[in-house]
C-alpha cells in the first residue's frame, strides 16, 4: 500500500514538473499556478506515503539512503509549498519540482530492497537526528535553489534582456527573501540535528574514534558552511548574489555529502 | 447580416477633424436620436473618443443606412464630401462586427492593448440604452464585443506590461525589490516625469516618499503634493541609506550620485538591494554604479529599451488577440443567422405540441380507463414521436442558415404546415 502511494507521489511530482517546464516554455504563470496545484497533491500522496510507513514501524520513516531521498524530496516540496503560499513565487516550483523528482526517481531504486537497520543505527535518537536532519538540509536547499533562480533573474537584468524569461522569474526581493528564510530556519534545525546525532554516537559508539568518520565529518563541513552563510547575512550584511552564489556551491557541497560519501562511510552508512 | 459600421479613428482622419466631430456631436447634439431619425436605421449606438468616432447600427437597408449616417458626420463635422471620403471606413456585415470587436479588444487602438476604450464603450452603451437606441441585436452584439475584450485580455499578454517609461519604471522596480509595500522613495531633483514615476509607485503600494532638491522650497513643494517628506540636498547621502527606490532628475551638468557613495550607503544600509532610475540627461548617476552588487541602475535608455521591447512583445500577441477576435465573429454570425429560423421553428413546434393536446384531449374518455402509470406512458410516447419527427427539419433548418441562407425552406415549411406569416 505505501510502495503504491509512494509510486502515485513520483507520478505526480513528475506531472507538477511537466506543468512548470511548460509554463517555463510558454513563460506564462497561469500554467505554474496549476503546476502548484499538483505539487501539492504530490506532497499530500508522499504524505500518505510516510503516514504508511509511521502506522507500520513507527518514527523510523527514513532509515537508508533510498528513504531519505524520498524524505528529503518530501521537505523540499513541503517547504516550498509554504514559502510560496506567502510569497506567490510560483515559478520557483520549476526548480523545486525537477529536484524533487530526481531525489524521488534514485529513492525509488531502493523500494522494492529488503529493510535491513544497522545495528549502529538502531536507537530511539537516531529518527529524530535524521528527521532534523533531512529537514534542515530540506531548507538549505530551498535556499540554495532560490539562490539558482537569483543568479539567471539577475543576469536577466544586468544585461537588460527584460524579455519574456525575465517577466517569468521571480523578483529578485523575493527570491531573496526565500534564501533567507531558509537558512535561518534551516541553521537551527540542522544544528539540533547534528547535536542530536552526537549524543547518540557518543552513547551508542563510544569513545573517540566516531568524529573521524567520514560522513560526520561531511556534515560538519556542511554545516560550518551554511553557519558561515548565515552569519556573512546576518551580521555582515551579504545579500543577493553573492549570497546566492554561494549557497549554490553549499549545495553541491551538502549533495556531495548526502549521497557521495554514505558510499564511503562503514559505520554512518545508511545501508 | 444587416449591420453596419462606419468611422474613422486617429489612423484615417487627423486629429483636427476628429476633433471637430467630438465637438459637434457635443451637449445640445443628441446623434443617437439623429441616427434613429432615419427610417432605415432599426438600432444604432454611438461611440466617440478622443481617437474614434463610430456609429454602429442594424439597418433595414444598407445602402441607405450608410448614406444617412455620412450625411449625419458630414453634416456635423462641417466636411466636404471628399474629404469625408478620405477618412471614413464603411463596414458591413461581418466585417463591422470584426471591427467592433477589435476595438472593443484594444487592437484598434493608438496604443495597442490599453483598456481605456473598453470603458468608454461601456460609456457609449450606456447612453444607448439609456435612449432605448439598441434592440436584441445591438445588445446581443455589443455584449458580446465585451466578451471578446475580455477574451483578448485573459487569454493573451497584450495589455500586460507597461508601455510607457515610468510605468516601465514600476514594473522594473517590483523585478527587482519584489511587493513595493512598505518601500520608500527618494525624489532627487523634480520634473514631469519623475513625478508620474512617483505617482505610479504609491499607487503601486510605496509607503514613503522623500525628496530632495537643490532649492529647498521646491522640495517642500513636491513633498506636499505627494505627502512626502521634503530634505536639502545637504541630506542626499543620508537619504540614499534609507531609500529602495531612488529617482534621479537634477539638471546637475556632473555626476551627483558616485559609486563612492553608494558603497557607503550600502554598508549602512547593509545591501539592501537599491534601485536607482536616472531620468537626467546628462546622467546624474555615475554608470559605474549600476555595475555594484544587489545596485541596479537604469537610466532613461534602459526604460525606453524596455518599453519596446513591451511593445514588440504586444505585437506578438496581437496575433493571438486577433485570432480569438476571428472565433468570436463567428460565434455572433452563428447566433445571429440562426435569428431567421428561430421563430419559424418555435411556431412549428407550437402547431405540433398543440395537435397533441387536443388529439390527448379527445381521447380523455377512453385515457381515463387507463391506469395512472399507461396514461404518462401514452403521453410520453406522443412526446417522443413528436420530438423524433421534428428532429430532423429543426436541425436541418439550422445548417441551412448558417450556409445558405434558409429563407426558401422557412418560407416552404410556412407554407405547408400553414404557420401564417411571421410576427402574426
Amino acid at each position: 500500500m505505501d510502495t503504491l502511494f509512494f509510486k502515485a507521489a513520483l507520478v505526480a511530482y513528475l506531472a507538477a514538473t511537466v506543468g512548470y517546464l511548460v509554463s517555463l516554455v510558454a513563460r506564462r504563470v497561469v500554467l505554474a499556478k496549476v503546476a502548484t496545484w499538483i505539487l501539492g497533491f504530490a506532497v499530500a500522496l508522499h504524505t500518505v506515503h510516510f503516514l504508511f510507513v509511521f502506522t507500520e514501524r513507527g518514527i523510523n520513516v527514513a532509515v537508508n539512503l533510498f528513504e531519505a531521498m524520498s524524505f528529503f524530496a518530501w521537505i523540499v516540496s513541503g517547504a516550498y509549498l509554504a514559502v510560496q503560499f506567502r510569497t506567490r513565487t510560483r515559478v520557483l516550483g520549476a526548480i523545486v519540482s525537477p529536484f524533487a523528482v530526481l531525489l524521488m526517481m534514485l529513492s525509488s531504486l531502493g523500494l522494492e530492497g529488503t529493510l535491513v537497520i544497522p545495528d549502529a543505527l538502531q536507537g530511539k535518537l537516531v529518527p529524530i537526528h535524521v528527521t532534523l536532519s533531512i529537514l534542515g538540509e530540506g531548507l538549505f536547499a530551498l535556499a540554495s535553489l532560490a539562490g539558482v533562480m537569483y543568479c539567471i533573474q539577475d543576469r536577466q537584468i544586468r544585461q537588460r534582456k527584460m524579455g519574456a524569461l525575465a517577466r517569468y522569474l521571480p523578483s529578485l526581493g523575493d527570491l531573496d527573501n526565500i534564501n533567507h528564510a531558509g537558512l535561518l530556519w534551516g541553521f537551527p534545525i540542522l544544528t539540533l540535528g547534528l547535536i542530536v546525532g552526537s549524543l547518540w554516537a557518543r552513547t551508542a559508539w563510544g569513545g573517540s574514534d566516531w568524529p573521524m568518520d567520514p560522513k560526520s565529518v561531511w556534515s560538519f563541513a556542511v554545516w560550518c558552511f551554511y553557519a558561515f552563510l548565515l552569519h556573512q547575512r546576518l551580521a555582515i550584511g551579504w545579500k543577493g548574489k553573492k549570497i546566492a552564489v554561494l549557497s549554490i556551491v553549499a549545495l553541491v557541497v551538502m549533495i556531495t555529502a548526502f549521497i557521495g560519501v554514505s558510499f564511503l562511510s562503514s559505520v554512518h552508512k545508511f545501508t | 447580416m444587416n449591420i453596419i459600421l462606419v468611422g474613422m479613428n486617429h489612423k484615417t482622419a487627423p486629429l483636427e477633424i476628429r476633433e471637430r466631430l467630438s465637438f459637434a456631436c457635443g451637449d445640445d447634439v443628441r446623434p443617437l436620436e439623429e441616427i434613429l431619425r432615419a427610417p432605415a436605421v432599426r438600432e444604432a449606438l454611438y461611440l466617440s473618443t478622443c481617437n474614434r468616432v463610430e456609429v454602429l447600427a442594424r439597418a433595414e437597408s444598407m445602402e441607405e443606412a450608410i448614406a444617412r449616417v455620412k450625411e449625419f458626420i458630414l453634416r456635423h463635422g462641417n466636411l466636404d464630401t471628399s474629404e469625408l471620403e478620405k477618412c471614413l471606413y464603411v463596414y458591413c456585415g461581418s466585417d463591422a462586427v470584426r471591427h467592433l470587436f477589435r476595438v472593443a479588444s484594444s487592437l484598434d487602438s493608438m496604443v495597442m492593448g490599453e483598456p481605456q476604450i473598453l470603458g468608454q464603450m461601456k460609456e457609449a452603451y450606456r447612453d444607448c440604452l439609456e435612449q432605448k437606441s439598441s434592440g436584441i441585436i445591438l445588445n446581443k452584439l455589443i455584449h458580446h464585443a465585451f466578451r471578446a475584450a475580455k477574451r483578448v485580455r485573459t487569454e493573451t499578454a497584450i495589455a500586460s506590461n507597461a508601455v510607457s517609461v515610468s510605468f516601465a519604471a514600476v514594473e522594473m522596480a517590483k523585478k527587482v525589490l519584489g511587493s513595493l509595500e512598505g518601500k520608500s522613495v527618494l525624489l532627487v531633483g523634480a520634473g514631469e516625469m519623475s513625478e508620474l514615476a512617483a505617482r505610479h509607485l504609491l499607487s503601486n503600494g510605496v509607503g514613503r516618499l522623500i525628496v530632495v532638491n537643490r532649492t529647498y522650497s521646491r522640495a517642500v513643494q513636491v513633498a506636499e503634493e505627494f505627502q512626502g517628506i521634503p530634505a536639502g540636498f545637504d541630506m542626499l547621502e543620508e537619504k540614499l541609506r534609507e531609500a529602495d527606490i531612488v529617482i534621479s532628475s537634477t539638471g546637475a551638468a556632473g555626476h551627483i550620485i558616485t559609486p563612492a557613495m553608494i558603497h557607503a550607503a550600502l554598508r549602512r544600509r547593509k545591501n539592501r538591494l537599491l534601485f536607482l532610475i536616472d531620468i537626467a540627461v546628462p546622467r546624474d548617476v555615475d554608470p559605474e554604479v549600476g555595475r555594484i552588487d544587489n545596485v541596479y541602475l537604469f537610466n532613461i535608455d534602459d526604460l525606453q529599451g524596455v518599453v519596446d521591447e513591451n511593445l514588440r512583445n504586444r505585437l506578438k500577441e496581437a496575433e493571438k488577440a486577433e485570432g480569438i477576435v476571428g472565433e468570436e465573429v463567428l460565434k455572433f454570425a452563428e447566433w445571429y443567422n440562426t435569428l431567421e429560423v428561430v421563430p419559424t421553428i418555435v411556431s412549428l413546434r407550437e402547431k405540433v405540441e398543440s395537435i397533441m393536446r387536443a388529439e390527448m384531449e379527445k381521447s380523455g374518455s377512453w385515457l381515463k380507463t387507463l391506469g395512472e402509470e399507461d396514461r404518462k406512458n401514452v403521453e410520453i410516447m406522443t412526446t417522443q414521436i413528436i420530438n423524433k419527427i421534428l428532429h430532423d427539419p429543426v436541425t436541418g433548418l439550422k445548417e441551412e442558415s448558417q450556409s445558405n441562407g434558409a429563407m426558401p425552406y422557412v418560407a416552404a415549411i410556412r407554407k405547408l404546415f400553414r404557420l401564417g406569416s411571421e410576427g402574426d
